[in-house]
């Protein structure tokens, strides 16, 4: 589904935020991708939505070479991916209601399936009762849970997710994980960059460690298939 | 279970619901930026305003100018101490001539009296006078299409060398100055309106490059989320759009409201100068065209801006 092969990015002559990677990422694999700050993530994953463009190499996201792409063709390749900002980006004139219904007119959904498949992305993140709200009202957590239902309100192919959890407390860590595991049950590809060892540890799936723009070291999943009923992340789905 | 990709060739481009959204979103930003979009307005309105001023101006004169040549004359004006047979010489003259035979004569008496009638402001000057300063004229009546026929010319220079004549006038001679005018009158317009549309265009793209600059973070919520370039630049068209043609219709309003107030005001102490200027409102056609030109104004100004703006890569 994610493929690299030797993709470096340098921003300038002395700035180099990726050397060299090649990794793979499978149709349906839960993904985490971690490293210390300034590891290269972010640069990663803006590489996956095609925000910038590799210095050297090749990467190709559902069978499609982004070098390749026309600029035409990038929102249709977008709609494809669920993205998880780090800092949400949600629309603060925007209620939550709008947030989510804006991607749908987005997605050339009919007006009159909005509301329902809002309400109903916002009740699996159990925020349902926060239509009308606006984000600036809301708490840090409850807001990446909007972002997280608007990246997928539209079962996308891919979801991915700059540091989710970051700034949350563990127990709305788990939360969140929960439900990208779910995503991921659905059939989405979750890849999930943070620097949470903990979470990761407690997942036990596959990890990819980034350091210094390279990747150090890489953690085949050591479950078979994630069982979000028995509590794949410590915590049981409710 | 997730969509497999949708080639973009298979999908529409842009969602059917996408218009009434470019709407709602165009008036709500104009909404938002009040003062800048009542800078963008007003700009078009005025610019529309004094063209549509020149317009006016010229249309009724254009009018005028129809009245007049659809009765094309000739006055020939005889010397006041002109006698009964010089009188009777140039009647002669005109009856035998089938394209001046349409003639009347007007008397002294009747030429002050109708002087006094137009000008009523003057008639107090001409009352002090001892004599009567108008002399006796035959109107002649010409078929508009003999105006400039070799024939016509060459029997006015005969009336012009006839004993009792003093002038020959014809009235196309300055229905020609005034169709002039009134292509002078238009181009000026044309061209001032051209250039204040201009200025109007760049104003309404300022104001949309501002308030693109206000939705930089939304432009690029909107992109990373699968927006399409039209999808982002739809509303700030439509935005330009809207404020083109509420320019436009302000700017015919205006004028109606002014025209009406001078007509009101000058019309009935002035002379029957002024009321060539009040012969009637724009016809529709122009007030649509003075409309529509606000509208193609919006658009293109708001298409300056977004031309290059919202491509940038993100």
């Amino acid at each position: 589904m994610i493929h690299f092969y030797h993709v470096t990015k340098r921003f300038d002559r002395y700035s180099t935020a990726l050397h060299d990677i090649t990794l793979h990422i499978e149709k349906g694999e839960f993904a985490f991708l971690t490293g210390p700050s300034g590891a290269g993530k972010s640069t990663l994953l803006k590489l996956i939505l095609r925000q910038i463009e590799p210095s050297e190499g090749q990467v190709v996201v559902n069978g499609r070479n982004l070098n390749a792409m026309k600029r035409t063709q990038l929102p249709f390749f977008r709609r494809e991916i669920g993205m998880v900002f780090q800092d949400f980006k949600l629309i603060d004139r925007m209620t939550v209601f709008e947030n989510l219904s804006f991607i749908l007119t987005v997605l050339n959904v009919p007006p009159k399936e909005h509301k329902k498949r809002t309400y109903q992305a916002l009740r699996n993140v159990n925020l349902h009762h926060k239509l009308n709200a606006y984000p600036q009202h809301l708490s840090g957590g409850e807001q990446q849970r909007v972002a997280i239902a608007r990246a997928l309100i539209n079962d996308p192919l891919m979801l991915i997710a700059d540091e989710p959890t970051g700034n949350l407390d563990p127990e709305l860590s788990q939360e969140i994980l929960q439900i990208f595991a779910e995503a991921n049950l659905r059939g989405s590809t979750v890849l999930l960059a943070t620097h949470d060892r903990e979470l990761i540890r407690a997942s036990g799936r596959r990890t990819i460690t980034l350091e210094h723009g390279r990747v150090v070291d890489e953690k085949a999943r050591t479950i078979e298939r994630p069982m979000v009923r028995e509590g794949l992340f410590g915590i049981g789905a409710s | 279970m997730p969509r497999e990709f949708v080639s973009p060739r298979n999908e529409p481009e842009t969602p059917s619901n996408t218009f009434s959204y470019f709407f709602r979103e165009a008036v709500r930003r104009i909404w938002v930026s009040k003062r800048n979009s009542f800078v963008a307005i007003a700009m078009i309105a005025i610019s529309l305003l004094i063209v549509g001023a020149f317009l006016l101006v010229a249309e009724n004169l254009g009018r005028a100018a129809a009245q007049w040549q659809g009765k094309s004359r000739i006055i020939v004006y005889l010397e006041p101490t002109v006698t009964p047979q010089q009188v009777q010489a140039v009647d002669t003259f005109l009856a035998a001539r089938p394209e001046l035979a349409r003639r009347r004569f007007v008397t002294r008496e009747e030429a002050l009296a109708r002087f006094k009638s137009y000008f009523a402001n003057l008639s107090e000057v001409v009352g002090q006078l001892d004599d009567n300063p108008f002399p006796p004229s035959y109107e002649v009546e010409v078929d508009p299409r003999l105006v400039q026929s070799r024939g016509l010319v060459n029997n006015i220079a005969l009336l012009r060398g006839m004993a009792g004549v003093e002038q020959v006038q014809y009235d196309w001679q300055w229905l020609m100055r005034l169709r002039r005018l009134v292509n002078i009158i238009n181009v000026i317009g044309l061209v001032a309106g051209g250039i204040l549309g201009i200025a109007a265009c760049f104003t309404i793209a300022n104001v949309i490059r501002l308030t693109m600059v206000l939705y930089r973070e939304e432009i690029e919520i909107m992109r990373l989320v699968g927006a399409t370039e039209r999808i982002i630049r739809g509303p700030f068209l439509i935005e330009g759009f809207l404020q083109g043609t509420i320019g436009g219709v302000l700017a015919v309003a205006l004028l109606f409201v002014l025209y009406e107030a001078a007509r009101r005001s000058l019309a009935p102490s002035s002379s029957i100068l002024w009321s060539f200027l009040f012969l009637g409102f724009l016809p529709w056609q122009k007030m649509a065209a003075l409309i529509v030109g606000g509208m193609l104004a919006g658009w293109f100004g708001s298409w300056l801006s977004v031309r290059g703006n919202t491509s940038d890569a993100t």
